[in-house]
């Protein structure tokens, strides 16, 4: 709040009539920054309580006319701390020279919502503000893997499929997911990703992610309804609001940051047979045994089984895991030039990035340049942010299970060191499958690659009407072209059944998008005899986003080497080209009031008004409000004998947040060409998709109590809260009666409730910032628990295919969580039959398995989850060390269902976990925990699949020196500092699964340098 | 403020109308008069889809069904046939075939009622009769598929008319409308085709006839080929077949002899000789003239290379059982009415070695003549039959009709008509064209694989009634 209450600048008070005054007294003087010296302009010189005023020139210097007698003389400005000097009659002179602070803890203490900016003393919503060293701390790799370490509410999802695959986009999500069933797979976009705003403008994931970390000045996450309401339909998912830096003020400074890391694969969750146990195991699952009596068939299998247990003599046991990765090398820079006057101010960056994946041919390199310029005079400023970034990726063509697949007991080359395409060819005339070598598809000349430019120019433009009042109209455009191609060669071993002109596959994806968006908001702040703090935002914001994709596919290669695409030898037979194109825009209105009683009481609301062109006609607009509540008991008057307290505040908030990842074109109906005929009355157009003009949009209503507390000194830190959603209507994609003419639809079907708390706290228990020495311990914990109501049988068809399923365990039905586990109770193996013993509804045991007595087995939501960690900082020095647990949930392994029970004719050709040999139930070993070795039973979902999942991970440790000034000027620099960080160090679990399926998990040290010149 | 928002809300409004580039919008495509034509024809050559007549509901599933074709029992050659021709409903192949078909006719419909809800307030000027055209069409379109969903998965209407058999969906509807009893569907059904034919009063069929060329002057062919339209008799005779069906045959009669008066007047004339005898090398196959609606296929050969062409073998190739063919369709004489002189046999079924094929889907020498594209929907010989069923109670008094008909057929004349013999000639007449399952259920009696009885399945509802989809009961 100060700076509009205190630090608006420019008030043009000068010319009064003075003349009626008798005795006039003359200040004069100069006002410079403590920081550098340079004079200050625009500063603002009043008398309290008179109109007396005045501000500075160009350069710093005033010269104020007063009434000759005692009073009080105010210097404010933008960002800095208010001066106040007495004048006594006598004390003239002290006046010529007046130094002003800056105001260093502004950034710390104030909300940044992206639209406007509170006091966080002032402010009812939850959010968590992490200034850049903060995130550095916890890592460098990008702001969204920092923030995951820094707020338990920021959660990152755990992708096993894709492990650490630079090029993958996470999930991630705040406070848990609002929705939805069904929606990501049918359009591609996540409908809980939360809402990124960077320097005030909207912005995508994958901009973040490729966001130099080194830019960063702050992140602020906005939780709950009264901090993101502001934002109306597009906030119930929260919103994480990024500023970069702005250039600092002074001589031309130039900066460096530099991160280089390495990352090794982590393979420790694969848990797979060496080439014995291989072939003991298919030995014991008959692989080797004739089925059809064909007494030759035997004899070959016999040979087959001894030519390779020859090989294992002769010492093959290959590791194929290894083939495919290699230590990452990551290295990122960012050299900044920064300064100016009062008046312009400017910054200049380049920065470059290369992360090379621990799976080989896969990296990502990314060229940023930005320049930022800040013009300030008199009572307008104009800012501008430009940034061009440049991208190119690379994926590798062959999938790391492939490797996980194939089978130790083979050699990975042939005797003269080159590479088959097969591992396993059976002779002529044998009913058997080929087995392919991962190499070869990986040593032939596939690519897949991605590249992309594009331009961000964000302007804005204030105008300061008074010390109190502030104009602000901003425009921002965004530019991306990106472009994808992929090639499979023909020599590739999916084309082995493809006709000569079908081999190689070239296909050319191309991607582009144009955002602008454009805002003009009033913004009033006031405090009313000194007790009435109004705070008011108003504005009107539009939007427009339009995506198209263009994409064709080529075949017909003939050679391994030529790849472009003009080698093709045509399209694939019924292919045609690809266009899609999808145009957003949204119109909204907006208005923010906040209101403080002597900082005691406080009270926010917020109103926005939202039309969004994929709402539907009858349904375009829709309303978003919230009221938030706060108590600040640290300034009543009975806390006040007491400093204990530095901060005690109560807060709750409730608000109606909205969802807006959805289609672009949900609530149309289209119609598409019937390409197939065409008749003598011409063409025919047919529906296409069915738009449901009766949807209603997803809304969560959303409560939240808190309290932040800071004690003892300011060594305990405490916030704590308590939350509980309502999304209702939910927007999901049912599957209806065929009779409806549609098979699916976009339907509203029921709510989910969601309660949780979240908690973090930190102590210090050595606490001597100045002198640099300070220990703190933190934990952070939170919980939450959803539960599906009113869905009745929408879902039933979903419930039908997951019970039909092999693996499904997700059911929906009322009361029921979405992260419930769903089977049917296991009593064990029978040690006597080995056969499975379940559990029936009623509680009796059979050894018939039937799907309809499924309980809930587990939840895959743990009980609690967060993170501790330490920093110690002496000096220069500091260490910091983050691990994060997870406790009370469950999983169903999917690898000991998958790869230990349920190998089939065709998975036992691959090569498996270690477990699907031992612990087999067998005559000899009854007491066993897994099904006897068959490669005809199946295994059912049961709750003996089911496993606590409890866990520890090293999420993140580093260590840090800034070096001292002496040190570095000796240097001639003018700071520097080092770092070391290491992430996802270790990993202690309570359930053994494979992860990292297409991709491993890595683990990642990182050194990072910061210089200043 | 407030108002100041929202005059500002509602110049936005304009804004955030965004029209999909990729797609055709609803909007957009029926701001005009073409759109709803083209929207119309749409559905029309949907219909030709493997799953509705072009296969399923024409030849292949619903005729096999009928017992139309002798069925091998030779897994590898006739493949999931066999179980249909045991009318074993629940396999999972022929469950998703019979959802297939059911989902298919039912997204039509939805284009019907897409079309018709946006007819209610159009925002475009119509030329002439063609909105009353569009409207009865489509009506029409609604009434028909529903009509065949109904014979096919509703219960014997004859027996229980009172069964709950399929909805209904008169609108566009994100809810799924409730299962009605097929008294209900059938007054529906009736409501639709009533309707229609008034809007298609002033059809050009009834003063111009089908005009089965384009017009000279390259204008619009909307107007044109009415015979492959649902024009004013083809919606006639719809209620022709429906009031049979529904045992009203009163307003079957009525409506059936409209039918046959229009086409004595010229319109619908009985297939020239010459076309048929007179040109045994390239015969018009289907009698076109008579056909009161046909759909057009651009592929119709398909047709007959996929089903019923001899050099399919060893693939299974469909054609009637030799002993009913020479027994008691085409032989037999005087008791059965069949006799090889008979048109029907001499231009459609065609020796190859030992056995006869049904060539009504080959194609005539011409390659563009629109006659090779034509999937017959409702014919002439139907009216007759019709007549001749619902003349009286006492189906021998209709035997003058059937007589008039074979008169047109080269064959002599009966002497008395029964229910069977009727069969027999509703098997010559409408042999490929899907009509026959629906004949035997509606008469309640076994159905003629074979000339032998004793082989032939009883008339049962677990014959006659296919379980709805499980989409349907599920949800």
């Amino acid at each position: 709040m100060k700076n509009f209450c205190l630090a608006i600048a420019a008030v043009f008070l000068s010319i009064l009539p003075l003349a009626a005054q008798d005795n006039v007294a003359v200040l004069k003087g100069k006002v410079i920054d403590s920081a550098d010296g340079y004079p200050l302009i625009g500063v603002s010189v009043m008398v309290e309580g008179t109109k007396f005023g005045t501000v500075t020139d160009v350069d710093g210097l005033y010269e104020l006319r007063i009434p000759d007698q005692k009073c009080e003389v105010t210097f404010s400005y933008v960002g800095y701390d208010d001066e106040i000097r007495i004048y006594n009659l006598k004390n003239a002179s002290s006046f010529a020279k007046i130094v002003m602070y800056m105001n260093t803890t502004q950034l710390a203490d104030v909300v940044v919502t992206g639209v406007y900016e509170r006091k966080k003393e002032s402010f009812t919503g939850a959010s968590a503000t992490f200034k850049t060293d903060q995130l550095k701390a916890v890592g460098s790799n990008n702001v969204l893997q920092s923030l995951k370490t820094l707020d338990p509410s920021f959660k990152m999802m755990e992708n096993s499929q894709f492990g650490s695959n630079p090029n993958m986009m996470p999930d991630v999500e705040i406070r848990g997911k609002t929705s939805v069933v069904g929606l990501k797979e049918e359009y591609g976009t996540d409908p809980n990703q939360p809402l990124f705003i960077l320097d005030g403008f909207e912005t995508t994931i994958e901009t973040i992610m490729n966001l130099n970390m080194n830019r960063v000045a702050s992140v602020t996450i906005l939780k709950d309804a009264a901090s993101t309401a502001i934002y109306g339909s597009k906030a119930s998912n929260g919103v994480v609001v990024i500023e970069t830096k702005a250039p600092a003020r002074g001589r031309l400074q130039l900066s460096y940051k530099g991160d280089y890391g390495l990352s090794l694969a982590d393979l420790s969750d694969y848990n797979l047979m060496n080439a014995r146990e291989k072939l003991e195991f298919e030995t014991l699952a008959g692989v080797y045994k004739d089925n059809t009596g064909d007494p030759f068939a035997q004899i070959r299998l016999d040979n087959l089984r001894n030519e390779r247990l020859k090989e294992i003599e002769r010492g093959v046991d290959t590791y194929w895991l290894s083939e495919p990765i290699r230590p990452g090398i990551t290295h990122k820079h960012n050299i900044y030039a920064e300064g100016g006057e009062d008046k312009i101010r400017y910054g200049i960056g380049v920065s470059y990035g290369n992360v090379d994946g621990v799976m080989k041919d896969s990296d990502r390199q990314t060229l940023e340049g930005n320049v930022d310029l800040i013009y300030r005079t008199g009572k307008f400023q104009f800012s501008n942010k430009l940034s061009l970034n440049w991208l190119d990726v690379t994926n590798p063509t062959v999938s790391f299970a492939e490797y996980a697949y194939a089978n130790p007991y083979y050699r990975k080359r042939n005797a003269d060191g080159g590479v088959d395409r097969y591992l396993y060819y059976p002779e002529e005339g044998v009913d058997d499958y080929p087995v392919a070598n991962p190499l070869w598809n990986a040593h032939l000349n596939n690519w897949d690659r991605a590249s992309g430019f594009g331009f961000t120019n964000n302007f804005i433009f204030e105008w300061f009407v008074t010390q109190d009042l502030r104009l602000r109209a901003k425009f921002g455009l965004t530019k991306q072209d990106d472009d994808e191609q992929m090639r499979l060669s023909p020599l590739h071993t999916q084309f082995d059944d493809a006709g000569e002109t079908e081999k190689g596959l070239y296909s050319h994806t191309q991607i582009k998008e144009l955002i602008y968006e454009g805002d003009a908001s009033v913004t009033f702040g006031k405090l009313f005899a000194k007790k009435h703090l109004v705070n008011a935002v108003g504005g009107f914001n539009f939007s427009s986003n339009r995506r198209q994709i263009y994409g064709y596919s080529a075949t017909g290669f003939t050679d391994d080497h030529f790849d472009a695409p003009s080698f093709a030898n045509g399209y694939p037979s019924g292919g045609s080209p690809d266009y899609s194109e999808s145009l957003k825009r949204a119109a909204s209105f907006y208005i923010n009031g906040g209101y403080s009683y002597s900082e005691r009481y406080l009270l926010d609301f917020n109103y926005r008004l939202d039309g969004a062109s994929m709402f539907g006609t009858g349904n375009r607009f829709r309303n978003t409000w919230s009221v938030g509540t706060g108590w600040n008991i640290h300034k009543e008057a009975f806390m006040k004998d007491s400093d204990f307290f530095s901060l005690l505040k109560l807060r709750g908030s409730v608000g109606n947040p909205g969802n807006q990842n959805f289609s672009a074109y949900q609530a149309f109906s289209t119609y598409k060409f019937n390409g197939w005929m065409t008749n003598v009355f011409g063409t025919g157009v047919i529906l296409n998709a069915l738009g449901n003009t009766e949807l209603a949009w997803q809304e969560t209503t959303n409560y939240d109590v808190g309290a932040d507390m800071i004690f003892w000194g300011e060594r305990i830190n405490l916030t704590f809260d308590y939350y509980w959603k309502h999304t209702d209507p939910l927007l999901a994609v049912i599957t209806t009666p065929g009779s409806m003419g549609v098979t699916s639809v976009a339907m509203n079907a029921g709510s989910q409730k969601t309660r949780g708390w979240e908690a973090t706290f930190r102590i210090s228990p050595v606490y001597r910032p100045s002198e640099g020495i300070m220990w703190n311990i933190s934990l952070n914990a939170t919980s939450s628990r959803s539960v599906y109501a009113d869905i009745g049988n929408s879902f039933s068809a979903l419930n039908e295919s997951g019970k039909a399923s092999l693996a499904g365990t997700t059911r929906y039905y009322d009361g029921g969580s979405p992260t419930a586990i769903w089977a049917v109770r296991s009593a064990g193996i029978d040690p006597a039959t080995g056969k499975e013993l379940f559990i029936k509804k009623d509680g009796t045991y059979s050894f018939t398995y039937d799907v309809n007595d499924e309980v809930v087995v587990g939840d895959m939501q743990p009980k609690v989850e967060g993170l501790m960690g330490t920093t110690l900082y002496y000096k220069g020095f500091s260490v910091g060390c983050y691990l994060r647990y997870r406790w009370g949930g469950q999983t169903f392994n999917s690898s000991l269902f998958q790869k230990v029970e349920n190998i089939g004719t065709q998975e036992v050709y691959n090569n498996q976990d270690k477990r699907a040999l031992y612990d087999r139930w067998s005559e000899t070993n009854r007491e066993a925990y897994f099904k006897g070795i068959s490669l005809v039973q199946r295994t059912e979902k049961s709750s003996r699949f089911v496993m606590d999942d409890n866990s520890l991970v090293g999420e993140s440790f580093n260590i840090g020196y800034e070096f001292p000034d002496r040190i570095a000027r000796r240097m001639r620099l003018g700071a520097m500092n080092l770092q070391l960080t290491m992430t996802d160090v270790f990993r202690a679990t309570s359930v053994r699964v494979e992860r990292g399926i297409d991709y491993p998990f890595a683990r990642t040290v990182t050194m990072s340098l910061g210089i200043t010149f | 403020m407030a108002l100041v928002s929202l005059l500002a809300v509602s110049a936005c409004d304009a804004w955030l109308d965004v029209k999909p580039y990729d797609k055709m919008s609803q909007d957009e495509l029926l701001s005009t008069e073409d759109g709803f034509m083209k929207l119309l024809n749409g559905i029309y050559i949907e219909l030709n889809s493997d799953m509705l007549y072009g296969g399923a509901l024409s030849v292949e599933m619903v005729e096999i069904m009928g017992g139309a074709y002798t069925i091998g029992t030779d897994n590898t050659v006739w493949g999931n046939y066999a179980d249909l021709a045991e009318y074993e409903y629940g396999t999972d192949y022929w469950r998703a075939r019979f959802s297939e078909t059911w989902n298919k006719a039912y997204s039509l419909i939805l284009n019907c009622n897409l079309l018709l809800e946006n007819l209610q307030e159009p925002q475009v000027r119509f030329t002439g009769e063609n909105y009353k055209i569009i409207k009865g069409e489509a009506l029409a379109l609604r009434a028909m598929l529903h009509f065949d969903m109904l014979r096919l998965f509703g219960p014997v209407y004859s027996r229980n008319p009172d069964m709950p058999a399929i909805p209904y969906y008169k609108r566009y509807s994100v809810v799924p409308n409730d299962i009605l009893p097929a008294s209900e569907v059938a007054s529906e059904i009736l409501h639709d085709l009533q309707e229609a034919r008034i809007l298609l009063a002033n059809d050009p069929v009834r003063t111009s006839g089908t005009m089965t060329s384009a017009p000279s002057d390259g204008s619009s062919s909307f107007m044109y080929y009415r015979n492959l339209r649902l024009n004013y008799y083809a919606v006639t005779a719809l209620l022709a077949r429906c009031g049979l069906y529904f045992g009203d045959k009163d307003a079957a009669y009525d409506y059936a002899v409209e039918v046959i008066e229009a086409a004595g007047s010229g319109i619908f004339p009985f297939v020239d000789k010459s076309l048929v005898t007179g040109s045994p090398d390239d015969p018009d196959r289907i009698f076109s003239s008579e056909i009161i609606f046909a759909l057009t296929h651009s592929q119709r050969n398909k047709l007959f290379k996929n089903y019923y062409d001899p050099s399919r073998i060893p693939n299974y190739v469909f054609r009637m059982d030799n002993d009913l063919m020479s027994d008691l369709i085409f032989g037999g004489g005087a008791l059965t009415g069949g006799n090889q002189d008979d048109y029907r046999y001499r231009v459609n079924w065609v020796a190859t070695g030992a056995n006869r094929y049904f060539y009504k889907y080959s194609d005539m020498a011409d390659p563009g003549s629109i006659v090779n594209t034509m999937i017959p929907m409702i014919r002439l010989g139907e009216m007759y039959l019709i007549v001749a069923e619902s003349r009286s109670e006492d189906i021998g008094a209709g035997v003058v009709y059937v007589n008039r008909l074979r008169a047109n057929r080269g064959v002599s004349a009966l002497q008395t008509l029964t229910a069977r013999t009727l069969q027999y000639e509703y098997i010559r007449e409408l042999y490929g064209e899907g009509q026959l399952f629906f004949m035997y259920k509606r008469m309640f009696t076994p159905i003629l694989f074979t000339s032998a009885d004793s082989r032939n399945p009883r008339p049962s509802d677990a014959v006659f009634v296919v379980p709805l989809p499980t989409s349907e009961t599920d949800n």
